[in-house]
């Protein structure tokens, strides 16, 4: 007891309020939650079970929330990481494997950080605005389609509410930088004001020619159509719509080369000047998270969504007919019950058959293993074995696995990309840019919207004809 | 709820706390405390409306050292901009005046810090005249070798914070390796990596030794092809051309007109170089071309102050080339007694420097200290452009232009 | 420019992913080091003897010669009897001595800190009066204050130093270097010459053996 006293004795006040805290709901929670289930459980399904619709919507919100910030400190420590790599560095490498728990310690110094605002601040706006760019940014997150059916809430106005969610963000900045009484996050927030105002108009324009080939402004909708070959990607319908898409993206995630609002040689960090501790997480936060939106819009959209390139069943066929290969697709059909007791052996049998079976090799190959070391070696090779077999089962079984997959390669292909861009290109001129949105990809939009609308027409009169 | 005050204008009552509080931070207000002292700071800080004040540095990202800059900006764009200076200042002159000949090769090492053997060689030359010694020819050539691998440092250097100053990250890091390489180099005969304090008054501090010949000759090897790679990353880059071109426009007569020296002269379509006009060391025996550029009408802008110190680079590595080849045996310091003492007489030394003409005109009583010394800096004088190109351009091609003018503060504030 | 518009973003984007795949650049410290020059004169360390022995005599000439005064020297003198610093210790107080302390490179030792034997300084001040408290007069005085009291005492020194205002490293390696000073009052009754000059022949031979190996005394 002694030494929990002595060790007690060196914890901080919080420390010392959040250890009883953290006890009492270890040991509390369990049982208030079997009490729960047992006296309100019943109704509580009854009424929940009526109302499917609002289980699933807090289930989305909550694992939307739960999403955003592990993805968010992916994407800093890749930016981190390759950049570095670009810049003929090594990048994070102290925390963790390869600094791999880099962006996670950061976001822990950013939470214990003293909340600073400066005087002279709108308190209440100052402290608002952050929150309201992060809220918009995961509120996004609500309607992009994961997985086949994995979707938060499949609206059938998803773009509207995309572009209208996401054109929220500018208040957010624009109350940041106003509140913050500095110049420079003065001139930050009317950056961003301007800027996003001006990309919203040529970002919506290179995605109507799309809705009416789509005929849908559901992202699941959208989604579903581009299954099969990777030739239905919209992409190869719409290139000039998913050029300026990307363009106007780029610009409406503040990245570089569009990131004017916080162009740290100008105007220091923009509207994030005053920002520290956890205000300025949320806007960090909301950025890396709007990179990950913005290529998953991306490929939502133009590349595929959650399909993969190749349609397996299509080319079993091709082959099949064409070569005269007999392949059959694979049909998962497992039923383990089955087994009987030879299930419960199978289980208690094959993780240590097989560890044996990967630590021989290397026991016998390497005098210097000790019989441990090799075992371990077979253990974890077992693991990697165990997980690469029920990753190919479920992508064979399940589509919406495939799918997950299938949409974060290709998301992170685009974060790469943006990413990428940030480690090369200088920042363009608030005149440029303005002048590059209005000049260029407004009519470029416009041509584009011209063009689809004109070959729809035609064909449809083709086909009539 | 807080209604906005303005810091700098007249408030209602002077016991508001907040009022108290303004006053405070009007303290780092870009306005000076006391009334203008004259018509030019009359109209500075006169503000018409729409504009503001806004002070870039002394802790600013991207100022060059310490240097603070108070732009009178309307939205984006600048009217009016002020370079207050000082922040830096060190007095060298006189801690030259107080230091015997020697001591001073230190003490100006510090000036120009990217580039600090140019702040060696001119006051070193001109003590030289001063004495009326002969510095052996093996000297000369060793000064005329390292002098130009840091100018090859120095404009890498160059091309990086240009390019961060736009907003690239890159190029900086691929400058940085390059500089590194350099003065490690330099390090091997020096035995310093920044302020080498290496010339002596009548020769240089050491001989070239293996270490620095086999680092030099494995970069000469790939020195050519890496600054090509590293040109690619910028010149072709739209954006960054497009922010460069038509930017800062100094014109010839302007630029001879305010002294403007060395790259900055050149790119505007003067062909002044110190080491043709003013032949010095053994510059006269070697050959290399003076790049200009900027003879258009439409010349002598951001980009063409750019690419002129590339090509400079090229004829830098010529040179060294040359050195290298033509490098004479015999000793490196003239016999020269422990304490000078020259006779009472003045003396004027020029160098090319990587920003242009430095001067060091000494005067000696006789005595074992200079009774006195002038540093003459080109980065001073061609700061003062910014005045006269600066306005009516946006905020961000401030920095823009103030780094393709290349300034660095330690010589500035001096 | 090109006049295909963007060639020029993708040519560089083409060289950063190459630089990608490049080897890096970055030394990675404290598992690797730098390969520096061996002539490079930055490196921050003190010189050892063949033997082993600091070849600093905390003599302080560096620290006063240093044009922008950025050594600051910290110390225990030869003898390791007390503490000597060159510095600005009014500015920084004790934590910057033991911080000096710690950076040459020697433990703390206690005993420096110990305080010194109280001396009568009447006489001392007399012989300070005669030189006007000068302290460019400075070796006349310590050569009168040994005169008075047979050798330098720690508490001498330090009045002087007050007094005359010059800094007590620098009266410090002043009486250090000369080598009549001494800091020690004279042990013993100086013996006869000719005794002296046979003992310090032979621990000179036993010192010349040892270092070159030989046994003792078989020569």
């Amino acid at each position: 007891m002694s030494s929990i006293s002595r060790s007690l004795s060196h914890v901080t006040l919080a420390g010392r309020i959040l250890i009883p805290l953290l006890f009492l709901l270890i040991v509390v929670a369990p049982i208030l939650t079997v009490a729960l289930a047992v006296v309100v459980g019943p109704w509580l399904v009854s009424v929940l079970s009526s109302n499917l619709g609002i289980i699933r919507f807090v289930v989305a919100i909550t694992g939307v929330l739960l999403f955003s910030i592990p993805a968010a400190f992916i994407i800093i420590y890749m930016e981190l990481k390759v950049i570095a790599y670009m810049n003929l560095r090594v990048g994070p490498n102290r925390v963790g494997p390869g600094g791999a728990a880099h962006s996670l310690v950061a976001g822990l110094k950013v939470l214990s950080k003293e909340d600073f605002s400066p005087a002279n601040a709108d308190r209440l706006v100052f402290t608002w605005a952050p929150v309201l760019v992060f809220l918009t940014a995961v509120m996004t997150f609500l309607v992009i389609p994961f997985g086949p059916g994995l979707v938060g809430q499949d609206l059938n106005i998803g773009l509207l509410y995309l572009f209208a969610v996401g054109g929220m963000a500018v208040v957010g900045l624009l109350l940041a930088g106003w509140s913050s009484f500095n110049k420079y996050s003065l001139l930050g927030g009317l950056r961003a004001a301007a800027q996003m105002v001006s990309y919203e108009i040529p970002l919506t324009l290179s995605v109507v020619g799309l809705i009416l080939l789509a005929g849908t402004m559901s992202l699941h909708g959208i989604a579903e159509q581009q299954g099969g070959w990777f030739g239905n990607w919209f992409v190869f319908r719409q290139p000039l719509g998913a050029l300026i898409f990307f363009i106007a993206a780029t610009a409406e995630a503040n990245r570089t080369p569009f990131d004017l609002t916080e162009a740290d040689s100008e105007i220091v960090a923009g509207f994030a000047t005053e920002y520290s501790g956890m205000r300025f997480g949320f806007l960090f936060f909301a950025e890396y998270v709007n990179v990950f939106i913005v290529s998953a819009l991306m490929v939502t959209l133009f590349f595929g969504a959650w399909n993969s390139p190749l349609d397996i069943n299509m080319a079993m066929l091709f082959l099949n007919d064409e070569l005269g290969w007999n392949l059959q697709p694979i049909v998962v059909n497992l039923d383990p019950g089955g087994l009987g007791i030879g299930l419960l052996l199978l289980i208690l049998i094959v993780p240590v058959a097989l560890t044996v079976v990967f630590a021989l090799p290397f026991y016998l190959t390497r005098s210097k293993l000790k019989a441990w070391q090799a075992l371990l070696l077979g253990f974890a090779l077992f693991n990697v074995v165990a997980v690469g077999a029920a990753f190919t089962l479920a992508f064979i079984g399940w589509d919406w696995v495939a799918g997950i997959i299938w949409f974060f390669i290709k998301s992170f292909a685009f974060v790469f990309v943006f990413v990428w861009m940030r480690g090369t290109f200088p920042r363009v001129r608030i005149d440029h840019l303005m002048g590059f949105a209005w000049k260029w990809l407004l009519p470029a939009a416009l041509l584009n919207l011209f063009l689809t609308a004109t070959a729809i027409v035609v064909v449809d009169a083709l086909k009539a004809g | 709820m807080t209604t906005f005050t303005d810091p700098i204008g007249q408030h209602a009552s002077e016991d508001d706390p907040r009022v108290m509080l303004d006053n405070q931070i009007g303290a780092f207000e870009a306005v000076p405390p006391y009334p203008p002292r004259t018509e030019r700071e009359a109209e500075f800080y006169s503000l018409r409306d729409g504009e503001m004040f806004i002070n870039m540095g002394p802790q600013h990202p991207s100022t060059h050292g310490v240097l603070r800059v108070v732009l009178k900006i309307n939205g984006e764009q600048v009217v009016d901009l002020d370079p207050v200076l000082g922040y830096l200042h060190r007095g060298v002159e006189k801690l030259c005046e107080n230091s015997d000949y020697h001591h001073i090769i230190s003490q100006v090492d510090p000036l120009e810090y990217v580039s600090s053997l140019f702040m060696e060689w001119a006051p070193v030359m001109a003590f030289e005249k001063l004495l009326d010694v002969e510095v052996p020819r093996r000297a000369e050539f060793i000064r005329v070798l390292t002098g130009e691998l840091l100018r090859v440092s120095s404009h890498a250097l160059y091309q990086g914070w240009m390019a961060l100053d736009l907003g690239g990250l890159a190029p900086i890091l691929y400058s940085f390796i390059e500089r590194d390489e350099i003065v490690e180099m330099l390090a091997a005969i020096t035995g310093q990596r920044m302020l080498f304090n290496y010339f002596r008054i009548g020769g240089v501090n050491g001989d070239l030794n293996h270490e620095f010949m086999s680092r030099l000759g494995d970069w000469m090897s790939r020195a050519a092809q890496q600054h090509e790679a590293n040109i690619g990353l910028l010149n072709e880059n739209e954006i960054f051309v497009r922010r460069m071109r038509g930017i800062g426009r100094v014109d010839k007569d302007t630029a001879l007109r305010m002294v403007v020296t060395g790259p900055n002269l050149r790119a505007s379509g003067v062909p002044y170089d110190v080491r043709r006009a003013h032949p010095y060391s053994i510059y006269p025996e070697l050959e290399f071309d003076i790049p200009v550029r900027g003879t258009g009408p439409e010349g002598g802008d951001s980009l063409d102050r750019y690419l002129l110190r590339l090509d400079e680079v090229g004829q830098s590595l010529k040179i060294i080339d040359q050195c290298l080849h033509a490098m004479p045996d015999g000793p490196i310091m003239a016999r020269l007694p422990r304490l000078l003492r020259p006779r009472p007489g003045r003396a004027w030394a020029a160098v090319e420097a990587p920003r242009g003409l430095y001067g060091t005109y000494a005067i000696s009583d006789g005595t074992d200290q200079p009774f006195r010394m002038k540093i003459h800096d080109p980065s001073f004088v061609n700061l003062q452009l910014v005045g006269l190109v600066m306005k009516g351009n946006l905020m961000a091609d401030t920095m823009a232009v103030m780094a393709s003018l290349d300034p660095v503060m330690g010589g500035i504030d001096k | 420019m090109s006049f295909i518009p963007g060639i020029g973003l993708v040519r560089g984007m083409g060289l950063t992913l190459r630089r990608f795949f490049q080897p890096k650049a970055t030394i990675m410290w404290p598992e690797q080091h730098a390969d520096v020059a061996p002539k490079f004169r930055g490196r921050l360390q003190l010189l050892y003897d063949e033997y082993g022995t600091l070849k600093c005599e905390t003599c302080f000439q560096c620290a006063q010669a240093c044009p922008i005064e950025c050594i600051d020297m910290g110390g225990v003198d030869t003898k390791g009897r007390f503490h000597v610093h060159w510095g600005a210790p009014e500015t920084y107080g004790e934590r910057r001595e033991e911080s000096a302390l710690r950076r040459s490179g020697r433990p703390v030792a206690d005993k420096a800190y110990a305080p010194f034997e109280g001396i009568d300084i009447e006489p001392l001040d007399g012989i300070l009066e005669a030189h006007d408290y000068d302290p460019r007069e400075m070796l006349a005085i310590l050569e009168e204050t040994q005169a008075e009291y047979g050798y330098l005492p720690v508490a001498a020194l330090k009045h002087i130093s007050r007094v005359t205002g010059a800094w007590y490293a620098q009266i410090y390696g002043t009486a250090s270097y000369y080598r009549h000073l001494r800091f020690e009052p004279p042990a013993v009754e100086a013996p006869a010459a000719g005794t002296a000059q046979i003992a310090a022949e032979a621990s000179f031979r036993s010192a010349l053996d040892a270092s070159l190996g030989y046994g003792g005394g078989a020569n």
